[in-house]
């Protein structure tokens, strides 16, 4: 992708800016020891540290403390309420925490970084009697890039979403579905570092969810970090790298996904098979026994061993039409974590 | 700096490439030339023809006298009016209803047909059982009986068919003195033409001692305070509502949050009050414009025509302080209608709630009246300290008995600070607002908000 709106990389930013502020890193004193999980080699994009925030008596979010990765797509993922839009609201600028320390490419969190974030947040919406073009360069000017940059960019991510007979009509005029691609365009057409997609995909049909996750992974591609967050598990294990889980404005587990995924010691085997019974009725290898149409999912009982269940399956003369071991889904793990407040 | 100057661009351009704004810009004027100058023809709209009077002259030597008055143009009684510029004062401060009711007649001109009636030797009740037959049946619509002794006691009875008709009847009553009091001249040997220049007002002519000795006049400043006033009051009625929409409008589109995360509360605050400030400015120098074409056209035909024109004396300080209070007095009420928009979330609600600002307005211009009568009381200076009077009562001042400079700059900054500090309320408030979807502050919770950020 070719880089609009003349930023430097991120790394060669950051040098610069830190040797231009030496005493920002100072200030925080005994604070200099970061979360354990920032220990990648490069720079990461945003580090928050132990971050607070509170209305009246109500904490949104509370000792919250996480890395994101350059070039990667990280999940922020929780119940509703569980604090993410207030922790998003702190990462792009317009709350301040009560305490902790939210760093973004290497600087303490300024409104001059706000033009390097792209933000759709969750409330979103149009000047609905505004035409689609002039309110896109409204948005682009309000991120600093104007006149000819500008314009590239919106032809171009107008020609991507497929609206670009639709520059010259008024927002109103737009379907739901078309509005919310507006809005995408309107927080990725000034090429930021940084993007944050609150619920990016609510009320999209499928057709539109794989344009907009299309472009997403395309942005990663082009090196741009990216912060999703939902509660829709699904999209969120299919094009997340990292991921986040906060309840009741509390970390609840973070890391990559691979990493959660094998945490998380569910032993769980998906099957197809005729007879058996007896063996799958074994307290000593099956835990819960959930049967759907064809299937059955055999939650195995701890320390049982999945290939001694097959073994002992084939040998009491059962036809195994599928075996698989099936590993813990996100959803699985959301429910187990959250289930019981949520 | 530039994301300021794109906020006010996208107001301003958005609002006057709407059509609403064509529309109001070219129908502004003829709406108001409508409605003042329809109702007037309304209600001088002549229905039926001239009321047909019957005279009764007991006293024998009045009729002439009082046919012609009464047939004569209402003109005449203005004369015995003090002079016009006077009246004009009263009459937009302190309009009286009899005032009123003899300009409205004379306005609607009415006709009238007098006849005299011959008593013949009737006795009074014949003489009104056959008139009132007669207005019975439509051959009149009322008659005047004048008493023997009218021209000592003054008394005259008139009856018609619609005593209802005030205006009528005003005018019946003005005609018949005049005439009574022609015929009491004449009988005392006073020549009418002599009396009325008896009668004549002087005028006086007022003038203002300056700091430079020089003589103002201090009418013509007067007025362009009640008009300042007036424009204010016209502006913040018509823009108000403008901004109030301006600032709720992100927050019913729900953009608000991708605007806070680009730009902070107080220059988006700013540059929405500056972009609809330039609107309304275009607005009045469309319309300013237009008039002034109008007007200068105007003079010249006159003077074309040989009349005297005589041309409002301003001092040329009000050409400074006129728009500077101007500014501060659309600013101050605009920016209340700001803050109260960032409190609200649609603009019903915030209409109502702007209801007590047009209070506070109107109240304004009522302070201004004991200060014209003492301007430099220690009442008038903090009154025209007041940020949300000042605009008005130290203008009135300044025409009056212009107060030392140091009070006058004192007054703006005053001002000019409290608009500043209302636009950081307003945009604290919306700001914290905003995050809140759906939900209006309540005073305590505003203020709240303005602490925690």
């Amino acid at each position: 992708m070719i880089n609009l709106s003349g930023h430097s990389s991120v790394l060669t930013h950051d040098t610069t800016t830190k040797l231009a502020q030496p005493g920002t890193r100072e200030s925080f004193g005994s604070r200099q020891e970061v979360s354990p999980s920032d220990v990648s080699d490069t720079q990461p994009t945003l580090l928050l540290d132990r971050v607070t925030k509170s209305y009246d008596s109500f904490t949104a979010v509370n000792e919250l403390s996480l890395t994101v990765r350059a070039g990667r797509i990280f999940g922020l993922l929780g119940p509703n309420g569980a604090g993410k839009t207030t922790t998003i609201r702190m990462i792009v600028g317009i709350t301040m925490p009560d305490s902790g320390r939210i760093e973004l490419f290497g600087q303490k969190v300024n409104p001059r970084l706000q033009d390097r974030i792209g933000y759709l947040p969750e409330e979103r919406g149009l000047y609905k009697k505004m035409k689609v073009g002039d309110q896109l360069r409204f948005f682009a000017e309000l991120k600093n890039v104007h006149g000819r940059a500008a314009e590239e960019s919106l032809d171009r991510w107008l020609l991507k979403v497929k609206l670009t007979d639709w520059k010259n009509k008024k927002a109103s005029e737009l379907s739901k579905g078309m509005q919310q691609k507006i809005q995408f365009i309107a927080a990725v057409m000034h090429d930021p570092d940084l993007l944050i997609l609150d619920e990016p995909f609510s009320g999209l049909d499928p057709v539109n969810v794989d344009l907009l996750k299309d472009l997403v992974l395309e942005l990663k591609a082009a090196g741009k970090t990216i912060i999703f967050s939902t509660h829709q598990m699904e999209i969120a294990e299919k094009i997340c790298d990292d991921i986040c889980l906060i309840n009741r404005s509390r970390k609840i587990l973070d890391g990559s996904i691979r990493a959660v995924k094998s945490g998380f010691g569910r032993n769980a085997v998906a099957l197809r098979v005729a007879g058996g019974d007896d063996v799958l009725e074994d307290a000593k290898l099956v835990a819960k026994l959930e049967r759907h149409s064809d299937d059955v999912e055999a939650l195995l009982a701890p320390g049982a061993d999945p290939q001694e269940l097959l073994r002992r399956l084939v040998a009491s003369g059962a036809s195994v039409a599928k075996f698989e071991l099936v590993e813990a889904s996100l959803h699985d793990i959301f429910v187990e974590k959250v289930g019981g407040d949520a | 700096m530039n994301k300021f100057l794109a906020v006010v661009r996208r107001e301003y351009v958005q609002r006057v490439r709407s059509r609403m704004f064509v529309v109001a810009t070219v129908l502004g004027p003829l709406m108001l030339v409508l409605f003042t100058i329809v109702p007037a023809m309304i209600a001088g709209i002549k229905t039926g023809g001239p009321v047909r009077i019957a005279v009764v002259d007991e006293s024998g030597r009045l009729y002439e006298r009082v046919r012609q008055s009464i047939l004569s143009d209402s003109r005449e009684e203005d004369e015995e009016d003090e002079s016009a510029g006077e009246k004009a004062v009263s009459g937009a401060v302190n309009q009286n209803t009899s005032d009123r009711l003899r300009k409205t007649g004379a306005a609607t001109a009415q006709s009238y047909e007098v006849g005299q009636f011959a008593t013949e030797g009737r006795t009074p009740a014949e003489v009104k059982k056959l008139l009132n037959e007669r207005v019975k049946w439509d051959e009149l619509d009322a008659y005047l009986i004048l008493p023997g002794g009218i021209l000592e006691n003054g008394e005259a009875e008139f009856y018609a068919r619609n005593v209802g008709d005030l205006f009528t009847k005003r005018q019946i009553q003005d005609r018949l003195t005049r005439a009574v009091r022609e015929q009491r001249m004449i009988e005392r040997n006073i020549q009418p033409g002599d009396m009325r220049e008896i009668n004549r007002p002087l005028k006086l002519k007022s003038s203002k001692v300056g700091e430079s000795g020089a003589e103002e006049d201090t009418g013509q400043g007067f007025y362009m305070v009640f008009i300042l006033g007036f424009i204010i009051y016209l502006t913040i009625l018509m823009y108000g509502q403008v901004i109030l929409g301006a600032v709720i409008e992100e927050k019913e589109t729900r953009i608000a949050e991708v605007l806070f995360s680009s730009i902070r509360s107080f220059p988006l605050m700013l540059g929405k009050l500056i972009g609809v400030s330039l609107v309304a400015l275009t607005q009045f120098a469309i319309w300013g414009l237009a008039f002034a074409a109008f007007a200068l056209y105007g003079v010249a035909m006159l003077a074309a025509q040989g009349m005297p024109i005589n041309l409002p004396r301003i001092p040329p300080t009000l050409f400074i302080y006129f728009p500077l209070f101007f500014l501060l007095g659309y600013f101050i009420y605009s920016t209340i209608y700001a803050l109260v928009g960032s409190m609200v979330t649609t603009a019903q609600e915030g209409g109502q709630l702007a209801m007590p600002v047009i209070m506070l307005l109107v109240f304004g211009i009522y302070l201004a009246f004991p200060v014209i009568r003492s301007p430099n009381s220690t009442f008038a200076f903090w009154i025209s300290m007041v940020p949300f009077f000042s605009p008005i009562t130290m203008l009135v001042r300044i025409v009056t008995q212009t107060p030392p400079f140091w009070q006058i700059a004192l007054s703006l900054v005053v001002g000019f600070a409290t608009v500043v500090l209302l636009l950081w309320l307003a945009a604290r408030i919306y700001r914290v607002g905003m995050l809140m979807y759906g939900k209006k502050a309540s005073l305590p919770e505003a203020w709240r908000w303005i602490r925690q950020s």
